[in-house]
Parts: C-alpha cells; structure tokens; sequence
C-alpha cells in the first residue's frame, strides 16, 4: 500500500523546532507587564548614550582586562592540556604502539565527569574551596576545557585517514615519528580553526564568571543592570562588543591566512603563541588584581555522611526539577535551531543576512543571565523566559554557523532553481538550506547538548531546574544535596551528551546511509 | 639462492569467508614475481599478510628465516610496499613525502626537521629522478599532482626506503598505457650502473594484466584464496591462465612447476 506521508526532509526539520516558539512566547505574552516598558525605553535609548564617565571608563577597563587575560589564560592551559589528554586517550595512538586501547577508552570515561559540569558550577564549587581568588575563574575555564578540548581532538584524531600511518609504520618507521608525520599535519588546520573558537568560548564563560561575582567586566555589567543605571551598562556591553568583534576578526584573519598558506611552522608557531599566551595573561592578572583577592586557599568542604545523603536524596523534588530542565533544554534547542532559519527563510535577501548577522553578534555576546535580566523588566520570572534567553543566545551561535556555511557553499543548486522560476524564499529553502541541513542538524544536536549544560546559568536567574536548586544548596551549605545535585547533573549531561553524538552521526551520515539505518 | 620471505600454510579467514586457504610461498632475491587472480582472489591479503599488515592468521610467515613480527627495527625497512592507494600524506609537500620512506632509520627527531624544514634533499632528488619526476616537483603539495605523478612519489618513497623486497598492490590500475610500460620498467629495473642500494632485490606485482607477464621470472596465481599456479612466466600457457580466470565453484588442485 502506497504510504500517505513521507518522513521530513532534513530542511524541513531545521525549521520544525521553531514550534517551541509557540508555547514559549504564549507563556511570555501572558507575563508581560506593561509597568516595565517605560523601563525598556530607557534601557534602549541609553544604547545610544553610554555614560562617558573616566572613573566608570577606568573601572570597565580593568574589568574588561581582568576578563581578556583570565580568558587567555584558560584558553591557553585549556588547550595544552587538552591536546595532550586528547592525545594519550585517542585509540590510534595505542594502536600505532601495537597495545590495548583499553587504557585510552577508560580515559575516556574519566574525562566525561569534567566535562559535563559547566565552567559555572566549577567556578562556584572553587570558590567554596579556594575562596574568592581571580585564579579560582582561570581553573574554572580550564578544567572543562581541558576535557572538551582532549575530546574533541581525540575525536578528530581517530577520524583521521589511518592508511598513511599504516604505510610508514610498515615501512619500519617508529610509531611517534609515524603519527608526527602522518596525522601531525592534518590535524594541524583543525586545531587553528578549533583552538581559536575555543578562545572566543572562554572569553564568554570568563565575562559569564563574573556576572556571577568572579570578576571582570560580568561583575560591572551585573553590577549596572541591576542597579538600572542603563547609560553604564551599555558603555561596558559596547566596550565588550568592540573587544569581542574585534577578537572575532583577528581569529578569522588568522584562520584565512593558515588556510591558504600552508606553513610548516604552523604548528610550532601555534603551540608558541599558546604558551606565549599563558604567560602573559598570567603576568597580566597578577598586575591587576594580584593583591585584591584573597590569599589562595584551600578549605575542602566537609563530606557528608551517607545518611545526609539518603536524606537529602528523599526530600529534594527530582522528578519536578528533571521535568523542568528537560523543559528549559528542549525550548531553548527548539529556539536555537529553529530561529536563524526561520528569519533567514522570511527574510532571503543579502542586506536583511547582513542585518540578521549583527543580531546575532550581538546576542551571542550578552551572556544569558543578563539577556535574562533584561526579559525580567517587562515580564514575570518563568520558566518560558529562561529558556528565550538561552535559546535566543544559542541562537547567534547558531546563525552564524548558518551564515558562514551558507557563504561557502556552491551557488548552482540555488541558480537552478532559481532558472525555474520558483520565488526567493522557495530557491533559499531549496538550494542554499537543502543542501546545508543535514550538517546544520548535526551542529543542532551538538548545541543541544551544549544547551543542556548551560540549563544551568538560566537556572540560577530563572528559578527553575537542577541549576536553580544546586545554587540554593550551595548558598545553603547543604553538601548532601549539592553532591546528589552535582551527580544527577553529571549523568543527565552524559546521557544527554551520547543521545546528541548518536544524532550528529545519523545526520552527518550520507542520505543514502542514514535511509538504510 | 637466499629466501627472503617464506609463507608456509598461511590461511586467513574475513567476516565473508576465507580470504586465504593454505598458502605456502617462498620469495627469492633477484626475482621478478606477477600476482595474478580475479577480483576477491586474495591478493591483497596475501600482500597484507606479507608485510605485516595482517596479523592473527594461521601458518607462518618468515623473513629471512626468523618470524616476520620478531624483526628488528631495522629490519622493518627491508619490505616496501606500494599500495593500491598510494597512503600519501595530503598535507605533506613531494619531498616531505619522500623522506617518509626514510623514517624508519632515522630519529624522531628528524621526522620533526622533515616537517618544518628541507632534510636530506640530495636523496629525495636521487630517488624522484628515478621514479621520473624532476627537481621541480619537490616543493610541491601532493593533493594537487594527477594520479600518475602521484604514483610516482609513491614509488619515489619506496626506494627511498630502500627495501630488498617490494610488494606493490595493483600500480597499474587506472593508468594509461604509457605511463604502465614506464611505471612497470622502473619498478623492475636491475642495472648494476645503477646505485644499488635503492633498488630492490626482489618485487612482487599485483596485476589484472596477463599480457604483460612475459616481464617477469615467475608467476603466481591466487583464486578464491587458495594459489593454483606458481610456475616460471615463460611455461605459463594460454591454459594456466583461462584455468586462473575461468568461474568455477571448486578450485583445481596446487599446479607447481617448480
């Protein structure tokens, strides 16, 4: 019997997460207060009359100075660290050495408890231990990194085309100078185009640190929303934005040059600048705030007994607080994966990309907590907002992605369709998402995961989820709960995050393979 | 005359079925062998199991008498293989990937240098020029040659290596009849004039080409895992071919000439 319907194509399921839009902007349009617009009004017109004040001017700058150099340090440590453990734990190079690849795959294992606790959580576990101490952000940022890093090149190194490294190992080559040279340079562009994204990355979690009270220009901004002084909350959003553009523009040169000049100093050069890079922000903190934390410490808080934990496991609310982050990631993945094509399919045009481009910059720069802050002037806490907020800056990541992809794709399938005469959203749906969607599925899947992670920065403002409960147990000093809290999130990431890898693979898959699976 | 490799009863078995049924082969230096068989025959596995690749299969493998997995590192140099794919490294110039072939008697070291600067260039030349390729070609990136300049670092790399036996999987699959005759005469050169050390001893050929076997000393022929000729290239007739190439479900017994 002939079937009725068919299953999705991959544009189109770009596109059906957006339904997620639906409940969340009802919920949101039901909470709006008008009360708040007049306060909406002032925050949008003091965009265009940041404060010029030199005290506030000073105070941003060093905020902004304390943030690019805890950024540049756990960018760097992060990296390092990351390409060794990547290293050591991927299978080719205990395969080239003819051992077991067991111990890699248990290393493995290990690296994922790391790398599903967000830099936040880190962030606020080091300060109970370490006390408030400018490098408590720094360990914050690396130690996730480190894991995300190893991961993905690890990955990277697995997926790698092994013949070449056949061909010298059986031409009687040593393993470490086998792997050096036939996967050394293959991996080198990856890293270039990784390592400077991972920078951009820890540049937002270290302005994320501070709005959290770890310092830099996250403690201003936090500091002058929540004052309502909005004049000098956009002076140090714009000071954020020209840093951040102009971090973004380097990167992109530098990865324009390392892809057409294929310098064998690439890699040396790469390591160098990494190191170069610890170094001076380290030097570069230590000038800042070297005597304004407090001494380092190390006060390792008391481990409750297995009956604090039995207890605390039977009075804490887990089915609501699961129900509510599965909610919040779903919503905000829905949004995040949904909105840049939506906009881009309603507005095909090249000016309205370019405008939709900013946008994104934009939003991708406002950490979700203060997005949220701000959705918090015209409407009530919930649980619909925290997940706009989130989506809304998962959303820029996302479209740019989209963008720059779109961009370097081939414009035939597009004049195509176009010579068919088919109108300008029909040729954008057809020819330029057709052909991208599968892998746009799989970067979704990727954020998503990334999504669920973040549930909790949202959490904390929006009062909802693990996040928001493991911020109260923590303030309260309540370990047992923070330890059941800590577990919980731990193995939902995990979950969450082999769901997500099953998904990129079913979508990166070729369309003849993925109709067989 | 000295036996490099010995395969006594080799059999290996794949997800789908055998690949190798009892195989017993000795190689010679100085000689001149052509693999022949159709498609599934087994005669990449043979070659895999040759240099070392396979492992884990029944019988035994021997090179120069001592089991292939207990040679010594410099021993490991002495087989030189020519894949089917070449294995090239994309991202390496021509002369980087020449120097590959050198690797196993170097340092780690020095495969660092070759990476980041110009190593031993004389001997890359030495051996481009023998594969036919010019000093022009040494500082360029091998994703963008064609297939046959390509083929012809990859040969270039293997005398670099300076092995004594080669085993090349299919070289001259996919190229013009030109650049075969060309290919097929460096790969089977032995001129005294020429500097010894980077020719090898013995070369093993894999073809799907019976015309060209008046090249060779002898000739070997696998079907459906099993080797059903191994006789000298000039007594091989019309018959041992048809009998090579023909489908049947039931292999012929062994034909040994020798």
């Amino acid at each position: 019997m002939k079937r009725m319907w068919r299953r999705p194509s991959p544009a189109l399921l770009c596109l059906l997460p957006g339904l997620a839009l639906v409940p969340v902007l009802w919920v949101v349009g039901s909470g709006l207060h008008t009360g708040g617009l007049e306060s909406w009004g002032l925050f949008l017109s003091a965009a265009w009359r940041p404060s010029t004040d030199p005290f506030l001017l000073q105070s941003l700058g060093q905020g902004l100075q304390v943030t690019l150099a805890t950024a540049l340090i756990g960018w760097g440590l992060s990296t390092l660290l990351g390409l060794l453990v990547g290293i050591v734990s991927s299978d080719v190079l205990w395969w080239s050495h003819r051992l077991p690849t067991w111990p890699a795959a248990c290393l493995r294992k290990l690296l994922a408890l790391p790398r599903a606790i967000h830099e936040l959580l880190w962030g606020l576990l080091l300060l109970q231990v370490m006390g408030l101490h400018p490098w408590v952000a720094v360990a914050a940022i690396t130690i996730p990194y480190s894991a995300l890093v190893g991961r993905v090149i690890r990955d990277q190194l697995d997926s790698l085309d092994r013949r070449p490294l056949t061909a010298l190992l059986m031409g009687g080559s040593s393993a470490p100078a086998a792997l050096l040279t036939s996967l050394g340079a293959p991996l080198q562009p990856i890293i270039t185009s990784y390592g400077g994204y991972r920078l951009e990355c820890a540049l937002r979690s270290a302005t994320l640190l501070g709005v959290f009270g770890l310092g830099g220009i996250g403690t201003e901004l936090q500091l002058t929303l929540q004052s309502l002084r909005f004049n000098e909350f956009w002076t140090g959003l714009w000071l954020l934005i020209v840093l951040s553009v102009g971090l973004e523009q380097v990167l992109a040169l530098w990865r324009r040059q390392q892809h057409h000049r294929h310098s064998p100093w690439g890699g040396v050069m790469g390591i160098s600048l990494i190191v170069l890079a610890c170094l001076i922000g380290g030097l570069w903190l230590n000038r800042l705030v070297g005597d304004s934390g407090m001494p380092l410490q190390w006060m390792l808080p008391p481990w409750p007994d297995i009956s604090a934990i039995q207890a605390a496991g039977q009075e804490l609310p887990w089915l609501t607080l699961l129900q509510q982050t599965l909610e919040l990631t779903l919503c905000a993945a829905g949004i995040a994966i949904a909105l840049p094509p939506l906009c881009l399919l309603l507005m095909p045009g090249e000016p309205a990309k370019r405008l939709l481009l900013t946008a994104w910059t934009l939003i991708r720069l406002l950490p979700p907590p203060l997005t949220l802050l701000m959705l918090l002037l015209t409407n009530v806490p919930s649980l619909a907002l925290a997940a706009l907020a989130l989506g809304l800056q998962n959303a820029g990541v996302m479209g740019r992605l989209l963008i720059e992809a779109l961009d370097q794709q081939s414009r035939q399938p597009q004049k195509a369709i176009e010579a068919t005469g088919a109108g300008a959203r029909q040729v954008w749906l057809m020819g330029a998402l057709s052909p991208q969607s599968r892998s746009y599925l799989a970067y979704g899947a990727y954020r998503t995961d990334v999504i669920l992670r973040e549930t909790i920065v949202v959490g904390l403002v929006g009062g909802t989820g693990l996040g928001w409960m493991l911020i109260e147990s923590l303030s309260s000093f309540h370990w047992a709960a923070v330890v059941l809290l800590i577990a919980c999130f731990a193995l939902l990431t995990l979950v969450g995050e082999a769901i997500s890898d099953g998904l990129r693979q079913h979508w990166l898959q070729t369309p003849g393979e993925a109709s067989t699976t | 005359m000295i036996t490099l490799l010995a395969l006594d009863n080799v059999g290996l078995t794949g997800r789908d079925g055998p690949r190798l049924v009892d195989v017993s082969i000795r190689l010679h230096a100085g000689e001149r062998v052509a693999l022949l068989g159709p498609s599934g025959a087994g005669k990449s596995s043979l070659l895999a199991v040759a240099n070392g690749t396979i492992t884990g299969m029944s019988g035994q493998v021997s090179w120069r008498g001592k089991p292939l997995t207990q040679r010594s590192k410099r021993e490991r140099c002495s087989i030189g293989t020519l894949w089917q794919d070449l294995h090239l490294v994309e991202e390496l110039t021509v002369a980087q990937n020449i120097n590959c072939g050198a690797l196993g008697r170097r340092s780690l070291l020095w495969a660092m240098a070759n990476l980041l600067v110009d190593v031993d260039q004389a001997a890359c030349l030495r051996c481009l020029q023998q594969a036919g390729l010019t000093q022009e070609f040494l500082d360029r990136s091998v994703s963008g040659l064609s297939g046959g300049q390509r083929q012809r670092v990859a040969l270039a790399r293997m005398f670099r290596q300076q092995p004594e036996l080669v085993l090349a999987d299919e070289p001259l699959s996919s190229l013009d009849p030109a650049l075969v005759e060309e290919l097929l005469t460096t790969l089977l050169r032995r001129s005294p004039n020429s500097p010894a050390d980077t020719l090898p001893s013995c070369t093993v050929i894999c073809l799907h080409r019976p015309d060209l076997i008046h090249r060779f000393d002898r000739v070997l022929g696998l079907r459906q895992g099993r080797l059903v000729l191994d006789a000298p290239a000039t007594e091989v007739t019309q018959d041992h071919l048809n009998e090579l190439y023909q489908r049947r479900s039931v292999p012929p017994p062994p034909r040994s000439v020798r």
